[in-house]
């Protein structure tokens, strides 16, 4: 029962959720849109989830008084701060919530990111060695795209850029279409799987 | 140790330092290399050239972050200003959570400047008439799909918790029939739920900002015509703003151009390592 | 120099993670720690503010009881916290699953298999440039040959193997074509801090 009731569950949405793609019945678009605005809602509820498993930690390690507790201290007090702020003062262009998520949020997001540059820069260093014959048409490919997609380009040769873009639109793309076709078949496969119960472990625990 | 040693062991911190003097000094010392525009972003600015004035509206769906607002954030401002200087109205959505705090400052930048010229209502963007931030939503592809049937379903609110009800905009903008094309500026593959769940079923025309990482994946949408325009990274940023700027719907080049520029001495300055390391492989492995 | 103290916190945490490029230390593990905090408080507003409140309570205050449905199976996703009952939790999660698979199905054959079909055969039309039907010959080259590579039920013999080798000469130019853009899509990132830290902090560029 407490595996049979679920898989019983996603069988039918599964099917119906197939079905109705076909339908166009102003029942079955009514069920849709019903559908739809429950799993908006339902979507929202599993953040909570998140949420809860994040403070769960946090809180264990204060407790345990874990090494670098205190840093699980600052994620907690901002956490509570930044919801109150929202929750509270509105989230208006000119809101005190507005002005962290600028000033805060997007500094420390943006310049993890920029941390990137400088390990690709060095891996492309270390790593990039034309070893086999593969190697050396990953390698040339990359240059061309390179050198063509900058404005430099255009001075090495006029055709310079036209080249690049036809690597791009034609070997690429051919090479970018076939790995979509493995990845649709394999993702039908694995939702037609997942809704006959035949893939389970979504299910997880042992009873 | 040879020459060849030495080139392959260049200490990290080297890279690093060449890597940030390489970025800077085309702020100070600009190159001024033209760009020459790619067919994906031409075809996205003639598909809003095309459209009718005051009529249908465009989508601008804002799903991009922090981490990956050097590249959109550009495109976003380039297609916010193309539209509203040729009074296209707007519809803003996010379906990523981070995107609504750039989203607001995208469309408050763009409003404002437009504004600081604009002599009477007809040349001034107002909240309501000429644009709507509709906000985040969770459950993205349920979203993506109701929206086709009804926007107010998905939306009863904006993100300033407004009734949608109450703008003259959303009041006749009800679903994607009254929708030109919904354009996806985002960090990740947010316009393939566009293009597969959108576009199927209502067939609504989608148009794509995507960070450079992800548009060779997106070349087999833009050959079918999946997509209708396609803005790739940083490039397509400042060429969009070149072509905006070329066609007098703003007065002032964009940021992404000025970082094209340092974009080609990177460039330059990786394929160099690349050769380096390339070169001192090949000897020391003869010399074994 | 910029007054604005808002744009000096920016800055401030802009170095801190900077900082680790150098070596792990205090100020960044703090500025991480901040930023996971930070994000998630936002997150709470944002899924309150945009979602709970228009979409579930603003409708259920209003008369319309059949969100008491996804309302309780909402609930249901909090027994994951109570052990005796945590096996509800597959409730709303098959729910969840069903729903996206099954919508899935129609929307993969339709999108990502026949309307990418389409782009890939060639008809007579392909050659009215012979040029234009040239590369088509080859795309349809290339995506048959990187199909073989993949599919590895079959031993890489013969003809198969043939088909493998030129399909792996199509996957490495694609890739190479995907590095050659991600190399602009990181410094793109570097850039935009840099424009930030000499531009609005630092007053040393416009």
């Amino acid at each position: 029962m407490k595996r049979t009731i679920p898989q019983a569950i996603c069988l039918m949405i599964g099917i119906v959720m197939v079905v109705q793609f076909f339908v166009p019945h102003p029942i079955s678009l009514q069920f849709n849109s019903m559908i739809l605005k429950w799993v908006i809602v339902l979507t929202a509820f599993a953040m909570v989830l998140a949420i809860g498993n994040l403070i769960m930690h946090h809180t264990a390690k204060i407790e345990k008084k874990r090494e670098g507790w205190y840093y699980s201290l600052v994620t907690l007090i901002s956490m509570v701060v930044m919801a109150i702020i929202g929750l509270c003062l509105g989230v208006e262009s000119e809101s005190l919530f507005q002005k962290i998520y600028l000033n805060i949020l997007a500094p420390l997001g943006s310049t993890m990111f920029a941390l990137l540059a400088y390990y690709m820069a060095s891996a492309a260093y270390r790593a990039f060695k034309a070893r086999s014959l593969e190697a050396t048409l990953l390698l040339i490919a990359a240059f061309v795209v390179m050198i063509g997609f900058m404005p430099f380009g255009q001075y090495l040769h006029p055709k310079f850029p036209a080249f690049a873009e036809w690597v791009m639109q034609v070997p690429n793309m051919a090479s970018k279409r076939g790995i979509l076709f493995g990845i649709a078949f394999g993702s039908i496969a694995t939702a037609l799987k997942i809704i006959l119960g035949i893939e389970r472990s979504w299910l997880g625990g042992k009873e | 140790m040879r020459w060849f040693e030495l080139i392959s062991r260049i200490d990290r911190r080297i890279i690093y330092l060449l890597l940030t003097i390489f970025v800077i000094l085309p702020f100070f010392i600009p190159l001024k290399i033209s760009q020459n525009i790619m067919y994906q972003t031409k075809k996205l600015f003639d598909f809003i050239e095309d459209i009718q004035p005051n009529d249908k509206a465009v989508i601008i769906s804002i799903d991009y972050t922090p981490q990956t607002q050097p590249e959109c954030h550009p495109m976003a401002l380039a297609l916010l200003k193309h539209c509203f200087r040729r009074h296209i109205p707007v519809l803003g959505v996010s379906f990523d959570p981070q995107g609504p705090g750039l989203a607001v400052e995208a469309f408050a930048m763009v409003a404002n400047e437009i504004n600081r010229e604009a002599t009477n209502h007809q040349d001034s963007i107002i909240y309501g008439e000429d644009y709507v931030y509709l906000g985040w939503k969770s459950g993205r592809i349920a979203a993506i799909i109701q929206m086709g049937e009804s926007i107010k379903d998905v939306f009863p609110r904006d993100y300033f918790r407004n009734l949608i009800d109450s703008f003259p905009l959303t009041q006749r903008i009800r679903n994607y029939k009254d929708v030109a094309i919904a354009i996806i500026v985002a960090g990740a593959a947010y316009s393939d739920e566009w293009v597969m769940y959108a576009q199927p079923r209502y067939g609504i025309r989608v148009g794509a900002g995507v960070t450079a990482v992800m548009a060779p994946e997106y070349y087999p949408y833009l050959q079918v015509g999946q997509f209708s325009g396609m803005l790739s990274g940083m490039k397509g940023a400042a060429e969009y703003e070149k072509l905006i700027f070329d066609h007098g719907y703003t007065k002032v080049p964009g940021k992404a151009g000025t970082g094209m520029d340092s974009q080609s001495m990177v460039h330059l300055l990786i394929i160099v390592f690349i050769l380096l390391g390339n070169i001192g492989y090949f000897f020391t492995r003869r010399k074994r | 120099m910029s007054h604005d103290p808002w744009l000096w916190i920016g800055a401030f945490l802009t170095i801190s993670i900077f900082s680790f490029l150098y070596k792990d230390n205090p100020v960044y593990k703090f500025a991480e720690h901040l930023f996971v905090g930070v994000a998630n408080g936002y997150y709470i507003a944002l899924y309150w503010h945009n979602s709970l409140k228009p979409n579930l309570f603003e409708p259920l205050s209003a008369g319309q009881f059949i969100y008491f449905v996804p309302f309780l199976l909402g609930l249901l996703y909090f027994t994951r916290f109570i052990p005796r009952i945590s096996w509800l939790v597959r409730i709303p999660i098959g729910f969840m699953i069903g729903w996206g698979a099954g919508v899935s199905i129609p929307a993969t054959f339709q999108a990502h298999i026949l309307k990418q079909l389409e782009g890939t055969i060639v008809t007579p039309e392909s050659f009215v440039n012979p040029i234009t039907g040239i590369w088509a010959l080859i795309i349809i080259l290339g995506v048959i040959c990187t199909i073989i590579y993949f599919f590895f039920s079959k031993e890489h013999k013969g003809i198969f193997g043939f088909g493998s080798r030129v399909g792996i000469i199509f996957i490495m130019i694609g890739f190479g074509a995907s590095f050659g853009y991600t190399v602009m899509a990181r410094v793109s990132l570097l850039i935009g801090r840099i424009q930030f830290l000499f531009g609005p902090w630092l007053g040393l560029i416009k």
